[in-house]
């Protein structure tokens, strides 16, 4: 049906979008590489490709009239949810261009960031293009040559973007959201062992200790209620004991 | 040698300050200028950034914008790319957690001493220019991540990757925050912070229409992380906190972004300096010396009234959750305070703004028959005070009642205001009774305001009058919440200002000796159980001692 269709093909859009971001968060720093901007432009034209099939087929059902209430309602949201994603999309390719600029691979004076990240995007990258390995056929100067590419498509997505909005005229703020605020926490059970090695390992986190007072009356009464426990039982003690010397006498 | 001209170098680096400026003299400035003004603040707003390879974007660059303080950061980025050099850079080390070795991460001790070797300049300068760039997020510390400043010790820190940086040109939007939020619920399963919860919440309603995208893509981008090794991963985690907790800061936390109300463009700035000059000169002087009197005589006068110079009878209900004193000093209540009543001495405007003294004043005049006059000023107040579209019918209701000849409740007001006012009828607007009251108020307060002080009601109100006994300190050390009321004027002898101080200082020490005596008790039972167990050990040993006393008599 059309509803599922699109559906999947906004699912995967939504995977690469994510993926490109994590893979520009990557941009600049030791991380970077020209493999790196490889990926990136793999990544873009595999996400372009999937915006403009999400946008011929949304703007084919908005544009149908015939389409049931409740349909159109559904197609709606899903064209708020895919223009948010082209949102996403469009700055992450800018941040790109103005990092990759800023960051010139062949420029022994210029230096990428150390940021801590050493590893290799390449899961990132096979993932969003769904492969198993990806393979580097790119020759060295992809990082130059990308850019030029980039420019332009930046300028196919924003001219992509307004005649989005020309054609379909859908009111965002007329489309209710679906989940309620925590939804991720239920079906997060699913992900829940991955999650766990996540976050049991971030120790960069500290909470500070806040409610300090609190904590420490609460002390100050546990201490105390020990103390008089500890109290009665040798009270105890010694009374068993004074009766035995009494009973002995 | 080189240090004046790295010193100048380095001047003209933080923009804003004169070229003139000598070494000592920045150190000095830069410690007393207080954290909350940056000397990036004092450059110009530049709209075209300085580095050339940002010029070839042209078309592109009319998207994002600028920030103001843009020249300061592409100074800090210099630095930062400098101290990655290399072999003149920063000393990197590495980063210990349980099993895993995180790279890229330095001192801070070792910050401030390649600053200073680098630019030539003093610790104190060196610690301030590491502290800014700390607080602006190009360098985030790993030990305290909440805590953005820079400590010259063994504290670690790590460089934030450049699409962190806070001068980019698309800076964080409510979505970005939204899924940042999202994910990290799902990661910490619920546990966010106070501020972060509520974020939350807003942001839930604000970009209701996008929250499945939200959630969508929180999803994805943890599975995309998860591709990558466990360390990247931690990586990952780090810089994006400490970014949002740039970009997002916790409420109380200082904003570096926030530029504070003073914005103005210096153009502006300086012609509005100009005017405000010129009106200055203007203006009407008083001598200190006499309005400095007048206020000491206000504040004596005045003293006694105020709550928090003189204490609060029973008790602050702010402090002792006893609202007693709201209730005792309502508008309408049977019996004034004294305090309420001594007020209306002080002054006829105090009497007169006070509902029940306006009541008392009101059936003083009757008695004395000029009870008109008070009518007559109310129903002006209301005028000026009231709706626009009544002012009309109430004016030409006053002049019936009170204005014209033989009227019912005649005032009494000089010839010439009387010409005014009649004349003023005609056209009449808010203000056009003002002189006729004003007459009427002065002679009220020449004339009947001094005889009602010194009258039999005034009197007899002042004596009736309560004074509310001060409630008790409650002395039962084992309760958790004292009733606290503020210091007691009768025993006020130090001077005013220190006052507030102690009273401070008194309900956070009688927390702490709740919880001094309680350590006092244990402390005592613990001697206590040290005895009986001696105690017990003598039974013992005088057992064991008369059974073998039995046993060689058996």
């Amino acid at each position: 049906m059309g509803k599922d269709e699109c559906k999947t093909m906004l699912d995967a859009l939504n995977k690469v979008t994510a993926c490109y971001r994590h893979l520009v968060i990557a941009l600049g720093s030791t991380s970077d590489s020209q493999n790196l901007r490889e990926e990136l432009r793999k990544t873009r034209r595999k996400a372009q490709e999937l915006a403009t099939a999400n946008r011929t087929r949304l703007t084919a059902l908005l544009k149908d009239k015939t389409v049931p209430r409740e349909d159109r309602v559904e197609y709606e949201r899903l064209w708020v949810l895919f223009s948010s994603n082209m949102d996403l999309l469009e700055v992450d390719m800018k941040r790109s261009l103005e990092i990759g600029e800023d960051f010139p691979l062949r420029v022994p004076t210029r230096h990428l960031i150390a940021t801590g990240m050493t590893g290799s995007t390449t899961a990132v990258a096979a993932r969003a293009m769904s492969v198993q390995n990806m393979k580097y056929e790119a020759d060295g100067d992809v990082d130059t040559a990308d850019l030029r590419e980039l420019r332009g498509e930046i300028g196919q997505v924003s001219r992509m973007m307004e005649e989005m909005e020309m054609k379909v005229q859908v009111a965002p703020w007329a489309v209710e959201a679906k989940q309620e605020p925590g939804a991720e926490l239920r079906s997060a059970a699913a992900d829940s062992v991955g999650n766990s090695s996540v976050g049991v390992i971030s120790i960069c986190e500290e909470e500070p200790k806040e409610d300090d007072e609190g904590a420490r009356r609460r002390e100050a009464g546990s201490g105390s209620l020990c103390a008089v426990l500890v109290f009665a039982v040798v009270l105890l003690v010694a009374g068993v004991l004074g009766y035995l010397v009494v009973s002995m006498s | 040698m080189n240090s004046s001209t790295s010193s100048r170098v380095l001047v003209s680096t933080w923009g804003g300050w004169r070229p003139d400026c000598t070494r000592l003299q920045i150190a000095r400035s830069m410690t007393s200028v207080p954290s909350r003004t940056p000397p990036s603040r004092r450059s110009r707003p530049q709209s075209v950034p300085a580095a050339p390879s940002r010029m070839t974007i042209s078309t592109l660059a009319r998207g994002g914008w600028q920030r103001e303080q843009m020249a300061s950061f592409r100074k800090m980025e210099r630095v930062i790319v400098s101290m990655q050099d290399p072999d003149m850079g920063m000393k990197m080390r590495n980063q210990r957690l349980l099993i895993t070795v995180i790279p890229h991460a330095m001192t801070g001790h070792d910050i401030v001493v390649w600053l200073i070797r680098k630019y030539t300049i003093y610790e104190e300068e060196a610690l301030h220019l590491g502290n800014m760039l700390v607080r602006y997020g190009y360098i985030y510390p790993l030990k305290e991540p909440r805590a953005l400043l820079l400590k010259a010790d063994e504290s670690p820190y790590r460089f934030q990757t450049p699409y962190f940086w806070i001068s980019t040109r698309w800076p964080a939007s409510e979505l970005d925050y939204a899924i940042y939020l999202a994910k990290k619920n799902i990661r910490k399963q619920g546990e966010l912070m106070e501020y972060e919860k509520e974020s939350y919440s807003q942001l839930h309603k604000r970009i209701n229409h996008t929250w499945d995208f939200v959630v969508m893509q929180a999803r994805e981008q943890l599975r995309a992380s998860k591709q990558r090794r466990k360390a990247d991963r931690i990586v990952l985690e780090c810089q994006e906190q400490a970014y949002w907790l740039v970009n997002r800061p916790p409420p109380g936390a200082h904003n570096v972004l926030d530029m504070g109300p003073e914005k103005g463009n210096a153009a502006n700035s300086r012609v509005t300096l100009i005017e405000n000059s010129k009106r200055a000169l203007c203006r009407n002087r008083v001598k200190s010396s006499i309005c400095l009197e007048g206020f000491v005589k206000h504040s004596e006068q005045y003293n006694t009234q105020d709550p928090i110079m003189h204490g609060c009878l029973p008790s602050n209900p702010w402090m002792s959750d006893d609202p007693a004193h709201w209730i005792m000093n309502a508008e309408k209540v049977s019996i004034p305070t004294r305090l309420r009543v001594e007020r209306w001495s002080f002054s006829f405007m105090e009497l007169l703004n006070d509902s029940m003294g306006r009541k008392e004043f009101m059936t003083y005049l009757e008695k004395e028959f000029s009870a008109e006059n008070l009518c007559f000023w109310q129903a002006c107040e209301d005028i000026r005070h009231g709706e626009t579209s009544k002012i009309v019918p109430k004016v030409e209701d006053i002049y019936r009642q009170f204005l014209a000849p033989g009227a019912a409740r005649w005032v009494n007001i000089d010839s010439k205001t009387m010409d005014k006012t009649l004349e003023g009828i005609k056209h009449p607007h808010r203000f056009v009774m003002d002189d006729a009251q004003m007459h009427i108020y002065f002679l009220m307060k020449k004339d009947s305001y001094p005889r009602y002080l010194k009258s039999e009601l005034y009197k007899c109100m002042l004596a009736k009058a309560i004074v509310p006994q001060e409630t008790k300190k409650s002395v039962f050390p084992f309760m958790r919440r004292q009733r606290h009321s503020s210091p007691s004027p009768a025993q006020a002898v130090a001077p005013a200002t220190e006052q507030d101080c102690q009273g401070g200082a008194n309900s956070s020490a009688v927390s702490q000796d709740a919880i001094i005596i309680i350590i006092i008790i244990i402390i005592i039972i613990i001697i206590i159980i040290i005895i009986i167990i001696i105690i017990i050990i003598i039974s013992i040993i005088i057992i064991t001692t008369t059974t073998a006393f039995h046993a060689t008599f058996l």
